[in-house]
């Protein structure tokens, strides 16, 4: 469940926490396209790379290692499918990495954008404000589920659970005791959560004002710049030269 | 019976920058009862999972009978430290008070019968007999904190750490659980207890371990440090109402005060005399 935590905002002070989400939105959605479009370890170690230093200068490097080790499980079952289906330990590397850049793109965006900043750039695209509130309590509420099954997974292991032990089977049966309570906590604090919003006359009002407006700097319109370039580029990797 | 030794333990989570507990030094002896206290954010639950392995030091050692914890399982640390988490609904799985009880029993390879046994023993004693096939989602606050406490009594670990046993109860909760918790310290269980409440603490344990910023700011006799202002200060505590009624009458202590406090009463109450 660590891989989560590369969703959890991080407020720090930082060139691309200060971006608008819309702008950092677009980048990221052109940067994931490139890991769905290339299987190129060239293109995808580059574009890695870019990843990193975007990462290196939103502060949240340490914070995207960490994440990665949540994704071991993953990684595993891509070398073990890989091996099985015909492939090789480099295709096996080559997914991997495919894997780290796809996440990697929306990590980035999620570890230095708000869910409130989120929201009003949701919002500011005229989506309604029902959509955009599910979409916010569901990113706000990722760290709070990592949270409590931890806490879940430490009362387990306090009453002598073992999830290392036995087989696949007796593993999957082991985790009834996390998921259940995890499950139950979540739909009790969803109806909780209703309650709360109803008795604040959430929906009262149709027409809503915000607080705060986004509103896109020179640093954005860079950003969408360089965006449209990457674009541009990944027409020409695929379609020129061929590219895998 | 269990002995924790912790020796210059530092703790620090993974994503945090500062440390969460600094050079803790702590002996626990058996047949003991502590009170963990300190402010929110203190350590306390920290500590407390270091001591039953769920955390593994980041520089010191704890020592379980000797042994590091860092090469023992949880699970095999569990069967003699046992850790009542202070959310009962984080542990609750099964369909019935019955299984939710026997589950640890289960996982520690006790056989059917033993286990039916135990469990008679407990809902006995935590009364909760008649909640047996009760769903445990179903039982009152009081009643989950009892249920949890009894699914972790129940193998009869030789030391049991609380976390805030006391928090969201009712008087009538809190003097329940403060009755099983004492008949548990009078059969000479170590019991170690987190909790915010002093009156709750001072009224089953004898010692106290005050920590602030993830620091020891006090270790030893409870009526000693809960009378110290400088650590109820610290620690954002306050004394509990018999060390104030006590010092607002003029007395040392109750226990060693007899004859002040009878002169006291019978001032008061002159029938007291009769």
């Amino acid at each position: 469940m660590s891989f989560l935590k590369a969703f959890k905002y991080r407020k720090k002070d930082s060139i691309i926490h200060r971006l608008d989400p819309r702008s950092k939105f677009l980048f990221s959605i052109v940067l994931m396209s490139f890991s769905i479009v290339f299987l190129d370890i060239r293109v995808l170690l580059t574009i890695l790379a870019f990843q990193i230093i975007l990462l290196g200068l939103s502060k949240t490097l340490r914070e995207w290692v960490y994440s990665l080790k949540g994704l071991t499980f993953f990684f595993v079952i891509i070398f073990v499918t890989q091996l099985l289906f015909g492939g090789n330990i480099f295709t096996g590397f080559v997914f991997s990495i495919r894997l780290i850049v796809l996440s990697s793109s929306m990590s980035w965006f999620f570890l230095s954008s708000s869910p409130e900043d989120i929201g009003r750039a949701m919002s500011s695209a005229r989506l309604p404000i029902e959509l955009v509130f599910s979409f916010i309590m569901s990113i706000r509420f990722i760290p709070v589920i990592y949270d409590e099954f931890q806490s879940i997974y430490d009362a387990q292991r306090s009453r002598g659970l073992e999830l290392e032990k036995g087989g696949f089977r007796t593993k999957i049966k082991n985790l009834m005791p996390i998921l259940i309570p995890l499950l139950i906590g979540t739909i009790r604090r969803t109806y909780e959560i209703a309650d709360a919003m109803e008795v604040r006359a959430f929906g009262a009002s149709s027409k809503r004002t915000s607080y705060k407006d986004l509103k896109f700097r020179r640093g954005d319109y860079f950003l969408c710049l360089i965006s449209i370039l990457l674009v541009f580029t990944m027409v020409y990797l695929k379609l020129l030269l061929a590219i895998e | 019976m269990v002995e924790i030794v912790v020796e210059n333990l530092f703790f620090k989570y993974h994503d945090a920058e500062k440390y969460a507990l600094k050079n803790i030094n702590l002996v626990i002896k058996e047949r003991e009862s502590i009170a963990i206290l300190g402010e929110n954010g203190a350590g306390k639950t920290t500590l407390a999972k270091n001591l039953n392995g769920l955390l593994k030091p980041t520089q010191g050692s704890v020592r379980i009978d000797g042994i590091d914890t860092r090469s023992l399982s949880v699970a095999k640390i569990a069967r003699k430290v046992g850790f009542v988490c202070h959310n009962p609904d984080h542990q609750f799985f099964a369909e019935t008070v019955e299984e939710e009880i026997k589950f640890g029993l289960r996982n520690f390879g006790f056989s059917e019968k033993e286990a039916e046994k135990k469990l008679q023993e407990v809902l006995k004693i935590f009364g909760l007999e008649e909640y047996r096939r009760r769903n445990p989602f179903q039982l009152s606050g009081g009643e989950k904190k009892r249920l949890a406490i009894a699914s972790i009594i129940v193998w009869n670990p030789e030391l049991l750490i609380l976390d805030e046993p006391t928090i969201g109860m009712d008087y009538a909760q809190r003097q329940n659980i403060q009755k099983i918790l004492k008949s548990l310290v009078s059969e000479g269980r170590s019991i170690i207890v987190i909790t915010h409440d002093v009156d709750f603490a001072a009224n089953i344990c004898e010692r106290a371990v005050v920590l602030s910023r993830g620091e020891i700011i006090g270790d030893g006799s409870l009526r000693d440090l809960l009378s110290n202002q400088e650590v109820i200060e610290k620690a954002s505590l306050r004394k509990p109402f018999l060390i104030e009624l006590e010092e607002e009458l003029g007395f040392k202590r109750f226990e060693e005060d007899f004859d002040s406090i009878s002169e006291f009463l019978i001032r008061v109450f002159p029938r007291c005399r009769s």
